[in-house]
């Protein structure tokens, strides 16, 4: 390897290694729930969510007003709260004279904003001073030292150039950076919603770029090629990361932090070309290859061009430079510091710009001492009156004032010591109070009595948060029993669609599906020809640039009546206009695999039919002469690499050269090849599952939930999905588990294969006791309404339609008492309505397509509880728990268990680290409020016509009035289970072990042998006794 | 000659740096509202006194003095000074006026309208400054997290200024403008110029003193009763401005 090309490499692996902290961004087709600082996961959660907030500009706990309003709600446990300030109070020096615990929980409970200024903590006594009313005291020198190392910090360390020259110079450098990369991202990434797409894009996104970059781009990067072709190596992205970096001064022992500075500045778009640059089977990642490094070496280059623009001589321009300039000009790199940020106290800022503008050296001296000075007795002030509110609300108003200064400089530090640590204290109180509250409902759960007879039916459902309260709902409503598993179902399909090309993976993101399934459509459809043409005309229209002038008043007043329709009659009107299919009709899927004869068969009479139309259209045979003898002849031919075709040859219209010709382009052109032949086998050979794969298949499913026994007639595989309109976020309210899509595919794939008898006769083998007359529906629950609506009913056996109507009874019982609970947290019906008028408004909630929140979702998650279902039956959850059925009996090697925790467990951790961290700080975290989403090149969505990418979650999915709907809590995952058996489970998932020792999961192990819950806190294991009421539970 | 003791009172560049030198050193608002309302009127009032013929170089002149401290105010980013630049290139339109065959007498009216919502910002910059010390774009917080009405009036207060439709500025201006582009069309085009540039500098100060992030002391937003009297005080304009629209079209 030359010098040249182990340089680029070592860029490379710098740039990739720098992206890390940004979290991937999988487009909005199929939304995946991701935690926003999954890239500092190897971090303890304290430490990750303050390098989040350093990284991101972004905060990681709620505001102090908010917890107290949760305080006064009592959603917080007082007893952890005061435990945890008594603890921090207990580690520090006592002052005199201040109940530390008291004074701290003063602070956290009635102080509204922060009580340390940070800039007094280096001059306590001008504080000290104003306290005791002693004006004689002046204001100390400003340090210089102190102000160097804090510019330093601020201008230097990984700030990007561009940004500290806007800091110094009120240049609007960085702004207009974001906006050029941010076309170039959207012109580049876009997925067809572009009219004209930008040109050369098969060759990557930098090359791309450079070729319509302005000539001032075009000209420097042509001067970096030659230098790098004038040493013999060659030239890409990575040199010119190299010469830039090296351009603007940057020592090489700090480029990783400034990478991963500059990556992080428009995260939506970093993150969605990291996760492209990965996804391999991405469709346009193959067309058009873009990945972090283009983007960096893009960004660098129009920085670099900016700052040349932008700035003017004598003003700083590169890294030596400004760091020349804090050591040389502090007074004016301080002022002007102070100044374009907006530091400057608003009645000084004139007297700054002026200065500043003036240069007078005499001047500006004079000014920072006054500025400086201001600022310190401004601070002091405030300070002081800070700390006297808080003695008065602590009720000893003088117990700052009698301090003597070293006293209070250490009260200072305390004070501001436990500030920073305020939002963990907050979060764990709350987390408390959340535990509290579950344990103390499963203690108190009523032990249903244990059946001799299987239930009426048994239904399976998404452990998704959404299916607790129809659960709840459904076996109330009747002889019912119902089990969790994960969304997917444990059947991981890629899957066609009878109308589509593309395959969607089934399954959880982190998993790749080895087997396809097809759609196949058995009823005759309308002509789809007709259909597609339609759709591309009217979709051409209404992109093309020129015909909107004459189409909107030709047939604008057609898409008036869609409106109108949709507004006035939002229940109705969408019924009429059909538009809407759960599944095409009568479609069946392929789910047996081929045998390889059959594989071997099909893909020949494909090869013979592809060479019949090849005939014809190449050659203008007419049908007549085309025999099966001379396609099986030439079909030899081309596989076999026969160099002669007779029949050809007789034929008196071509020449041997022709024929040879023509052979030839079967082979290359339309693919009769041995390769091409061997990989369609390939790609047959993933269709379907095998009988052994299918028994499978259903006895995990069965046997990871413990329904192991007493099989009912009726098992309902209820799959999930939701329904909106005009509403990009439609696929975050589908199932997480099944890639963001809805789940019904997944259900109809296990119910097929659970239904054959073949299945039931090795399901039998394996120990699974299934009924003859066991029969498996799928189903969909639609959670933003809870509507349960069957599918397949036509395989249903005929013996088994007679409780069709006793089972729709249960499911439209459960569906209106579901939305009844619901609706109140919409804002839609009081909670007197009736069950009948809440269904109905939930119906009309959903096809309202000026509803900017269709449901909740998974919004108020908070617990993850792997165990049987009497460990929660009868505890109305509200919707806020992951429910997955397990039962240890059934696992002694940890098996079942340590699946969940790999898979479903991991995906809920994403989902509530989401919620979190878009209710924390929702315009950094989450992606602001719907109202201005506008959607960007099919891939996410944009605020205005203009932004990055936003990542995480709307406003209106986690915020109500701006107030946290979404309690923020970390996922308290609760595994009932002999204490070894799981912990040793935790231990041989590192993933999961991981999150549970750095704090970004809370772990309870319920041991149903002892009877002793234990709670993992601080890394350490906390025992809390039960009653012995659940072990006698049996499902 | 005549025309060099005018000058100062309506203010002509450079003798316009006595008013603007004189504004910077009064701080008290009422005594600056007392200067916005009273300094046109008398410049008015000496101007009333002579009988000269205004030449056309005079026009130029006051059209040069309008675009300069329109073109100044757009960089300014402290209210009160915004004010007494915004006054300047107001009121040296006057001159335009005066040089119409149209009656002097309603000139007053004219400095009147142009004066007024000058005077109504430097109450509301008073107000701000008490809040924060300055108003100064881009430094003070944002005042539509932190009071959210303050923030309401400002903005109407300085669309008023820049002669935004209902308020007396734009029927002014556009009496002036429909006067002078038969006649002088490059001085329409001047006036047009200079108005754009208010709208723009008014755009830029409401940017800085309205829109931002959140500061993080709490802080009063206006009372109900000065939230009344300044509503009434812009409806009054805006009702003025329908009046003098008939006087002037």
């Amino acid at each position: 390897m030359s010098q040249a090309s182990a340089r680029q490499l070592k860029i490379r692996a710098m740039v990739y290694t720098a992206g890390e902290p940004v979290p991937f961004f999988w487009p909005m087709r199929a939304f995946i729930h991701h935690n926003p600082l999954h890239g500092l996961e190897h971090l303890a959660f304290a430490d990750a969510v303050r390098s989040g907030a350093r990284l991101f500009h972004a905060r990681g706990f709620l505001s102090r007003p908010d917890y107290q309003t949760y305080l006064a709600q009592e959603h917080v446990c007082v007893a952890t709260l005061t435990d945890q300030v008594r603890a921090f109070a207990a580690a520090r020096e006592p002052i005199p004279g201040i109940d530390l615990a008291d004074c701290l929980m003063t602070l956290l409970t009635k102080m509204p904003a922060p009580v340390i200024i940070e800039t007094c903590l280096t001059h306590p006594a001008p504080v000290h001073a104003k306290l005791h009313n002693d004006a004689t005291v002046i204001a100390p020198a400003a340090d210089s030292r102190q102000l160097s190392a804090y510019l330093r910090t601020q201008l230097l360390e990984a700030t990007p150039v561009q940004e500290a020259i806007d800091a110094l110079y009120g240049t609007d450098i960085s702004a207009t950076l974001d906006e050029r990369i941010i076309h170039s991202c959207l012109a580049f990434f876009d997925e067809g919603q572009a009219t004209w797409s930008m040109p050369n894009r098969e060759q990557g996104f930098f090359q791309a770029w450079r070729m319509i970059a302005e000539r001032g781009v075009r000209r420097r990067l042509d001067r970096i090629e030659t230098d790098c072709r004038a040493q013999g190596a060659p030239f890409g992205p990575e040199d010119v990361i190299d010469y830039l970096m090296r351009d603007l001064g940057i020592d090489e022992s700090l480029w990783a932090g400034y990478f991963t500075r500059e990556i992080a500045r428009l995260h939506g778009w970093a993150g969605f070309i990291r996760w492209r640059a990965t996804a391999k089977h991405y469709h346009w990642t193959h067309t058009h290859p873009g990945d972090l490094v283009d983007l960096l070496a893009i960004r660098l280059t129009l920085a670099r061009q900016l700052i040349d623009r932008r700035t003017q001589h004598g003003m700083a321009t590169c890294r030596g430079e400004l760091a020349a300039m804090i050591e040389s000009r502090l007074p004016e790199t301080w002022l002007r510091y102070r100044f374009h940020t907006g530091a400057v106290a608003p009645d000084l800022a004139h007297v700054v710009d002026d200065t500043l503008a003036r240069g007078r050296s005499a001047d500006i001296h004079a000014v920072f001492t006054q500025v400086t000075a201001t600022d310190c007795q401004r601070d002091a002030a405030q300070q002081a009156g800070r700390l006297r509110a808080l003695a008065h609300h602590a009720g000893n108003p003088k117990a700052f004032d009698t301090l003597p200064p070293e006293s209070l400089r250490h009260a200072m530090q305390t004070l501001a010591d436990f500030e920073q640590r305020e939002g963990m204290i907050w979060l764990q109180a709350m987390e408390g109070h959340a535990i509290h509250q579950l344990l103390d409902g499963i203690t108190a759960a009523a032990p249903r009595p244990p059946g001799n007879t299987a239930p009426f039916a048994q239904a399976l459902f998404c452990i998704d948060t959404r299916s607790e309260r129809i659960r709840r709902h459904l076996e109330n409503a009747g002889d019912y029993q119902t089990f969790g598993i994960a969304g997917f179902f444990g059947v991981p399909v890629s899957f066609i669609a009878a109308d589509r090309g593309n395959e969607t993976h089934l399954c959880p993101v982190m998993l790749t599906p080895k087997n396809l399934v097809l759609e196949m459509p058995t009823a005759t459809q309308r002509d789809p020809g007709t259909v597609i043409v339609l759709k591309k005309a009217l979709h051409a229209l209404k992109t093309s640039v020129l015909s909107p002038f004459v189409a909107v008043e030709a047939i604008g007043l057609l898409f008036g009546i869609d409106m109108v329709g949709k507004t006035l009659a939002p229940r109705h009107y969408p019924h009429r206009r059909g538009h809407r299919h759960a599944h095409p009709p009568g479609a069946q899927l392929m789910l047996d695999k081929l045998s390889r004869e059959d594989a071997s068969a099909l893909v020949r009479a494909v090869q013979r039919t592809v060479i019949r139309k090849a005939l014809e259209h190449d050659l203008d045979s007419p049908p007549q002469l085309i025999t099966d003898e001379l396609i099986g002849k030439l079909h030899s031919a081309a596989l076999n690499h026969d160099p002669t075709s007779p029949t050809l040859i007789d034929t008196p219209r071509l020449s041997a050269a022709q024929a040879h010709a023509f052979v030839d382009r079967l082979r290359t052109a339309y693919g009769i090849n041995p390769a091409f032949e061997h990989r369609q086998m390939e790609q047959l050979a993933r269709i379907g599952f095998s009988l052994d794969e299918q028994a499978r298949c259903v006895a995990t499913a069965l046997n990871a939930i413990g329904l192991t026994r007493q099989f009912s007639r009726l098992i309902l595989l209820v799959a999930h999905g939701g329904q909106s309109e005009n509403n990009p976020y439609e696929s975050a309210l589908d199932c997480g588990a099944c890639g963001g899509n809805h789940g019904l595919i997944n259900a109809r794939v296990l119910a097929n294969m659970a239904n054959k008898p073949q299945v039931q006769d090795r399901l039998r083998a394996m120990g699974l006791p299934i009924h003859s007359d066991t029969a498996f529906l799928p189903a969909l629950h639609n959670t933003t309404t809870d509507d349960i609506q069957l599918f397949d009913l036509d395989r249903l056996p005929p013996s088994h339609l007679v409780y069709l109507d006793r089972l729709r009874d249960g499911l439209g019982r459960a569906t209106q008492l579901c939305a009844r609970e619901r609706l109140p947290d919409l804002r839609l019906e009081p909670a007197a309505s009736g069950p009948a008028t809440a269904l109905r408004d939930a119906r009309r909630n959903a096809v309202d397509w000026s509803q900017v929140r269709p449901e909740w979702g998974l919004a108020r998650n908070a617990y993850f509880i792997i165990g049987r279902r009497t460990l929660t039956h009868g505890q109305a959850l509200a919707g806020r728990a992951f429910l997955h059925s397990y039962d240890y009996r059934t696992d002694t090697k940890r098996r079942l268990l340590e699946s969940i925790l790999t898979g479903p467990l991991v995906v809920g951790q994403w989902i509530n680290m989401e919620h979190y961290f878009s209710t924390v700080d929702n315009e950094r975290f989450g992606s602001g409020s719907k109202v201005y989403h506008n959607v960007a090149g099919h891939i996410g969505v944009m605020t205005g016509n203009f932004s990055d990418l936003r990542i995480g979650l709307p406003a209106q999915t986690v915020l109500d009035n701006g107030k946290p709907f979404h309690q923020p809590l970390r996922l308290i995952t609760v595994i009932e289970a002999p204490f070894d058996q799981a912990l040793a489970a935790v231990n041989g998932v590192v993933t999961v072990k991981r999150l549970v020792r750095q704090g970004w999961l809370r772990l309870i192990v319920i041991d149903p042998q002892t009877h002793i819950t234990h709670i993992h806190e601080n890394d350490r294991w906390r025992r809390r006794t039960r009653p012995a009421a659940t072990e006698e539970l049996r499902p | 000659m005549e025309i060099l003791i005018v000058a100062p009172l309506l203010p002509l560049f450079p003798l316009s740096m006595v008013y603007t030198t004189l504004f910077g050193r009064l701080t008290h608002p009422w005594a600056r509202a007392a200067l916005l309302l009273f300094w046109p009127q008398a410049g008015l009032l000496a101007l009333a006194q002579t009988d000269a013929n205004l030449a056309d170089g005079v026009v130029v002149w006051a059209l040069a003095s309008a675009l300069l401290y329109a073109l100044r105010a757009l960089a300014l980013r402290e209210a009160g000074l915004w004010i007494a630049f915004m006054a300047v290139s107001c009121w040296t339109l006057l001159w335009l006026f005066a040089a119409t065959p149209a009656p002097r007498s309603l000139l007053h009216w004219q400095a009147l309208g142009l004066s007024a919502p000058l005077v109504l910002l430097t109450v509301l910059n008073a107000n701000i400054a008490r809040r924060f010390g300055a108003a100064y774009a881009g430094v003070s917080p944002a005042l539509a997290h932190c009071a959210p009405k303050l923030a309401g009036i400002l903005t109407l207060t300085v669309l008023a200024a820049v002669a935004t439709p209902l308020f007396p500025g734009f029927f002014i201006l556009f009496a002036l403008v429909m006067h002078t582009a038969p006649t002088t069309p490059w001085a329409a085009v001047a006036i047009a110029s200079v108005w754009l540039l208010w709208s723009w500098s008014g755009a830029r100060l409401i940017q800085g003193l309205v829109v931002g992030p959140a500061g993080s002391t709490p802080l009063n937003d206006l009372g109900a009763a000065s939230l009344w009297a300044y509503g009434i005080g812009l409806t009054a304009l805006g009702l003025a401005g329908i009046l003098l629209a008939g006087a002037l079209l």
